[in-house]
């Protein structure tokens, strides 16, 4: 079976300096974990997976759609939760997407008509993290999606890693926290200095 | 990215012999220029900055040319050899751009009393001057070598589609409000044929300068883009 | 068409983000207002009333409107990777060109609306042929977005983009300020063989850059 994505031999260079180091991976279906310290290139890892960045050296295959969440929020400033929700869903050619119900799900039902400059952050990470309900990609980035997060944020983050798990998604998680994740992950990476090694 | 400097042509040892050859015509063109071709009827000796503005004109159109093919090749083949010439052509061609206004204005003050006038070749040639000057700002601010390369690669490709229209615009100017035209350099019936060949001498000189200057530019450029390629490795 | 309805979505995105936080359209239209008071003070009622001095003062002022705007759109692009989101989607990179240019025609168009006839008002303006001013005028607008869309796309990441998205923008736009200026004066005059023609080469400047622009935005975009 085709791996959902994957690099071979991939170095993604940024300033002049290899981030990246001719890493080769194989995302399928399950949880994927990758840790790392500071600067070991997790972000860029994704990053590169997700398409977002040029690979220097090697190469990237993906074999359906990809949904990438990153860092930061991604989402446009003067418009609201839904307003945006709905954009990238019709952007993706989807009319059926429930934003609402998926942002209701999510804990921002109340605020999501309101531009998301003025909802708090933790409020902002729960409507992008949303998006893993209105956009079933096979394939789903996750970079640090714990932060900014409550108690029931966290939870909720959790109960959505499994059951995209459950339906046969391939969830690749970057975090340096909540090792306990680590017992139900089908992969787990250690990242250093841009070179990955598996655990 | 491909991770070598190497040129996508053949081989050609080119330095020094074509630096030598370029020094030698420039002399012999200055001699030519200054000293054999006839004092002018009408204009007096003044005209001969002509066998500097008119090479050096040539040379920014061609070195903008070479800006335009080299940006492609980047974005083609992303061989760091294509950013290389692009780069040198670019200094080069704002070195030459500049040599063309500055010796352009001083042939026009004495000849028709002003420094600029509103002549399709002046004003496309001033902005193509602001158009260098900005790809090699782009390419200062950039930190990145692949960025800086495609950023400047595609700024090369839009500034030089710019230029034919800019000359265009100026000509439809000139033609609606009928204005008097233009400076007519080299197109003159009546140029005498020493003065005709000097200019011709001058064209080819100009043109080996171009050469030999890109040469020792872009070994320059290879030596930092291995030092580079080194590092990342 | 799914290339053109993407595009039409992210134009009504960019739309919805100025109606909800206009501080762009209103630094554009204070900015572009100011400029003419200024112009008239400075040159005096006489001088500001020519149709060459008062169409040459209103195109560069809405220059320097297009600027602010498409600054103020990518600064908001770039808070909280709002970009990212497009660009990581099939056929994001086109849709934002398309999108961006089809938004920034809108906002330039009602910017030069008002600056337009607070010109013609202030400056007691004679305008012989309406028709080919407005003309004129719409072509001289469509003209700006493609070459400062991509300018600002190909400055995204550097450094001082604010500064030198204008320096690379405005010798582009050479060719669209001569012909803007040169036609809306011819319109204002009664010249309207001279008008047809400049915005004959406004619409060709448009059109070059705009198939320009999308056959190189997929390379020009990260």
């Amino acid at each position: 079976m085709l791996p959902s994505a994957s690099l071979h031999d991939a170095t993604v260079v940024l300033d002049d300096r290899p981030v990246v180091r001719g890493v080769s991976v194989e995302i399928g279906p399950g949880l994927t974990i990758a840790r790392g310290p500071n600067g070991a290139g997790k972000t860029t890892l994704l990053r590169a997976i997700a398409g977002l960045i040029p690979l220097a050296r090697g190469s990237r295959q993906v074999s359906g759609g990809i949904l990438y969440i990153g860092h930061r929020p991604m989402l446009l400033r003067g418009l609201s939760a839904r307003q945006n929700l709905r954009f990238i869903s019709a952007f993706r050619g989807r009319t059926d997407a429930d934003v609402v119900r998926a942002l209701e799900h999510w804990g921002v039902g109340a605020v999501m008509d309101r531009p998301i400059e003025r909802i708090s952050a933790g409020q902002r990470r729960r409507a992008a993290l949303a998006r893993i309900d209105t956009e079933p990609e096979p394939v789903v980035l996750l970079d640090e999606p714990f932060a900014d997060l409550d108690r029931d944020g966290v939870e909720l983050v959790r109960d959505a890693i499994a059951r995209a798990v459950r339906e046969q998604r391939a969830v690749v998680l970057v975090t340096h926290l909540h090792e306990e994740l680590d017992r139900d992950a089908a992969r787990r990476l250690v990242l250093a200095d841009g070179r990955v090694s598996l655990a | 990215m491909i991770e070598t400097t190497a040129s996508p042509l053949p081989a050609l040892r080119l330095r020094p012999w074509l630096g030598i050859v370029a020094t030698a015509l420039a002399m012999l063109v200055s001699w030519m220029g200054l000293l054999w071709a006839p004092t002018d009827a009408v204009q007096g000796d003044v005209y001969r900055v002509i066998y500097v503005h008119v090479p050096a004109a040539w040379l920014a159109y061609l070195a903008f040319a070479v800006v335009f093919l080299a940006s492609i090749g980047w974005l083609w083949t992303r061989r760091p050899w294509f950013d290389a010439l692009a780069v040198s052509s670019a200094e080069i061609g704002v070195l030459f751009t500049g040599l063309a206004i500055v010796a352009g204005s001083i042939w026009a003050k004495p000849t028709w009393g002003v420094w600029w006038t509103w002549d399709p070749r002046l004003v496309t040639t001033a902005i193509m001057f602001g158009m260098y000057v900005g790809y090699l700002l782009l390419r200062g601010l950039s930190t990145d070598f692949e960025r800086r390369a495609t950023r400047a690669a595609v700024l090369g490709i839009i500034a030089v589609v710019d230029v034919p229209i800019v000359h265009l615009s100026v000509l439809y100017m000139n033609s609606v409000h009928q204005l008097p035209t233009v400076l007519r350099v080299g197109g003159d019936p009546s140029l005498d044929s020493q003065m005709g060949m000097t200019l011709g001498f001058s064209v080819i000189a100009f043109t080996f300068v171009y050469f030999a200057l890109l040469a020792e530019r872009m070994e320059i450029e290879r030596r930092r883009q291995q030092r580079l390629l080194d590092v990342r490795a | 068409m799914r290339a053109l309805d993407r595009a039409l979505l992210v134009a009504r995105r960019e739309l919805d983000a100025e109606r909800r936080q206009p501080d762009g359209v209103a630094a554009a239209l204070t900015f572009a207002g100011l400029v003419v008071l200024l112009e008239s003070l400075a040159l005096g009622p006489g001088r500001a009333h020519d149709p060459d001095v008062a169409s040459a003062v209103f195109w560069i002022a809405i220059l320097f409107a297009a600027v602010l705007l498409v600054s103020r759109s990518f600064d908001r692009e770039l808070e909280d990777d709002a970009i990212d989101a497009i660009v990581a989607l099939e056929g994001g990179r086109d849709a934002l060109y398309a999108g961006k240019v089809l938004a920034l025609a809108a906002v330039i168009a009602i910017v030069a609306l008002a600056a337009g006839a607070f010109s013609i008002v202030l400056l007691d303006l004679d305008v012989r042929l309406a028709a080919h001013l407005v003309l004129v005028a719409i072509l001289g607008v469509v003209a700006l977005p493609p070459v400062v869309v991509l300018v600002s796309l190909i400055a995204l990441r550097v450094r001082a983009r604010v500064v030198i998205v204008p320096i690379l923008a405005f010798p582009l736009l050479a060719p669209q300020l001569l012909a803007a200026t040169a036609g809306t004066s011819a319109a204002l005059s009664g010249d309207a063989s001279a008008a047809l023609g400049w915005t004959g080469l406004l619409a060709s400047f448009a059109l070059v850059y705009g198939v320009l622009g999308l056959t190189i935005v997929p390379a020009a975009i990260e």
